[in-house]
């Protein structure tokens, strides 16, 4: 058990590899949270599991080819969630039976290499459940650059998004490009994915998704405040999440799931109550 | 000069998986019309709107909007459409109804950049209009089924659309809100000008209301309503001769609740 306590936390914000934890968590949850609410609302929150799992055969890749394994999940989950979409589109499946089919090719692929190469077991670990606290400065810069990209779709498309997300049908004789946007906002929830994984894991990075927009939803509000409120919420539970596993040295992964876990427990109670 | 008609179709046919839906089809609407579309369900009202949106493709004939031929015309910001299921919609979804008109103001040449002041204006504008002002902030899924209609004919009027399309609107709301809907379109017709083709199964509204009735049945027929025209003989063309429509023009004065 550490023997820091709260009131250690401002020391701890001078140590870089803590400035690097909040910096690329707090990219992480505001991006997580903003694409997960329309995730919400799509009804398709499970791509994000999904993908995540589907990415665990793009960590292996990387770590076979010694390439920063965050770029090759980035490709595979992009492939992936590029593929869900088309086998959906043309009929092959239904959106849960074609996550379901990604998520078991990227996973067992990942198994193969895996004991094809052997020996990287251990860092494989730290993919699976997050290490956020070992963010270097490549990974930072990866996950800043990503985050960045991500929001700026977000931010620029933001009503046309929402028009297809309520509407497609209405959105496209309105003349929106739905099918473009689409592959856009797909692609971006690939990106999202893998920036989260350093952050969180492959295994929780789907309660980063869902947790900040279903607590927002609970609040009754516009949409626009909405939006912030699950922005808000991400960024809570990961700022409370980060600063309590550091100080009481528990798996951070964990702990920021339990403070989202706990906002949205809240936040239901606040609604049948009031 | 006179200007073209808003739409115009000659000899269209259109097919949906093999079977022909709607049959050589020959009409005008003119702008400024309020053309009521009468006929039996699953007689081709929403496959004729969708061809003439140009979301079906013709098996034959043409189709002229504003003049052009459907294939080269690209002005779609002129033709606004509210789909039969359009209230349907998921009550939780976090939505205001300014948030959603707002959505109307997106078009083609602006996508990705954000709504400015006077297309908040338009908005409110829109909203006043359609007597939605003072529920502007409340969330759509608490609206009833008559606002809703307002709500997304509101969206539409947003567009500034000189067309207005309505499949259906009316499904599953009470008599007397039917009736202030269609006062509400009347109203916008005379005073804006804006042609409205609306799908409808209330005969007396359409007779009472509009100046053009057009009967869809795999055949269409259009006539002017007019003092002389018997309904019964158009409506038995689609609804078969078993068809009776009571109907006194007398009857009109007095139909609807605010008049």
């Amino acid at each position: 058990m550490s023997s820091l306590t709260l009131l250690d936390l401002p020391r701890l914000l001078g140590y870089q590899f803590f400035q690097h934890a909040l910096i690329g968590g707090l990219i992480t949850a505001l991006v997580c949270a903003w694409v997960g609410f329309f995730l919400i609302l799509r009804r398709e929150t499970m791509i994000g599991d999904g993908i995540a799992h589907t990415a665990f055969g793009g960590i292996a890749l990387g770590l076979l080819l010694h390439v920063n394994p965050l770029l090759t999940a980035w490709v595979v989950s992009t492939l992936a969630v590029v593929t869900i979409a088309y086998m959906r589109r043309k009929g092959i499946a239904h959106s849960d039976a074609a996550i379901a089919v990604m998520l078991a090719i990227g996973f067992s692929g990942g198994l193969i290499i895996i004991s094809l190469a052997g020996g990287f077991n251990v860092e494989l670990f730290s993919y699976l459940f997050g290490s956020i606290l070992t963010i270097d400065q490549t990974d930072l810069v990866i996950v800043s650059g990503l985050g960045v990209a991500a929001a700026l779709f977000l931010g620029i498309f933001y009503k046309e998004l929402l028009s297809i997300t309520f509407d497609e049908e209405a959105a496209r004789l309105m003349g929106i490009p739905v099918t473009p946007l689409s592959v856009g906002f797909h692609i971006l929830v690939a990106t999202t994915i893998t920036l989260s994984i350093k952050v969180i894991g492959i295994i929780l990075v789907v309660a980063l998704i869902v947790l900040p927009g279903l607590t927002a939803l609970q609040l009754d509000l516009s949409f626009r405040r909405t939006t912030m409120a699950a922005v808000g919420v991400g960024l809570l539970s990961m700022f409370l999440g980060i600063s309590l596993s550091a100080v009481y040295d528990v798996a951070t992964s964990g702990v920021i799931v339990f403070t989202a876990a706990g906002l949205f427990l809240f936040a239901a109670l606040y609604r049948r109550l009031s | 000069m006179t200007a073209a008609p808003a739409i115009e179709a000659q000899g269209l046919t259109i097919t949906r998986s093999g079977a022909t839906v709607i049959n050589d089809a020959s009409f005008v609407i003119n702008r400024g019309d309020y053309v009521g579309m009468v006929g039996p369900n699953g007689g081709g009202k929403t496959t004729l709107l969708q061809a003439l949106l140009g979301v079906i493709p013709a098996a034959g004939g043409s189709i002229r909007l504003f003049g052009r031929d459907k294939k080269t015309f690209s002005d779609w910001e002129r033709i606004a459409y509210v789909a039969q299921d359009a209230i349907n919609f998921d009550a939780s979804f976090p939505l205001t109804v300014r948030e959603l008109t707002g959505l109307g103001r997106i078009t083609r040449d602006r996508l990705g950049r954000p709504l400015r002041q006077e297309d908040w204006h338009a908005v409110d504008e829109a909203l006043g209009l359609m007597e939605m002002d003072d529920l502007a902030d409340r969330r759509i899924g608490r609206l009833s089924g008559g606002q809703k209609q307002r709500v997304f004919v509101a969206k539409a009027l947003v567009r500034d659309p000189e067309v207005l399309l309505l499949d259906e609107p009316v499904t599953g709301v009470d008599a007397d809100t039917q009736k202030r809907f269609y006062k509400k379109l009347s109203d916008l017709n005379a005073s804006h000008g804006l042609t409205i083709v609306i799908v409808s199964h209330d005969l007396a509204a359409v007779f009472c209301r509009m100046s053009k009735v057009m009967c869809v049945n795999r055949d269409v027929y259009i006539a002017d309503i007019t003092d002389d025209l018997e309904p019964n003989e158009i409506l038995r063309e689609v609804y078969g001769d078993h068809f009776h429509f009571v109907f006194h023009r007398h009857e009109c004065t007095g139909v609807f609740a605010d008049e």
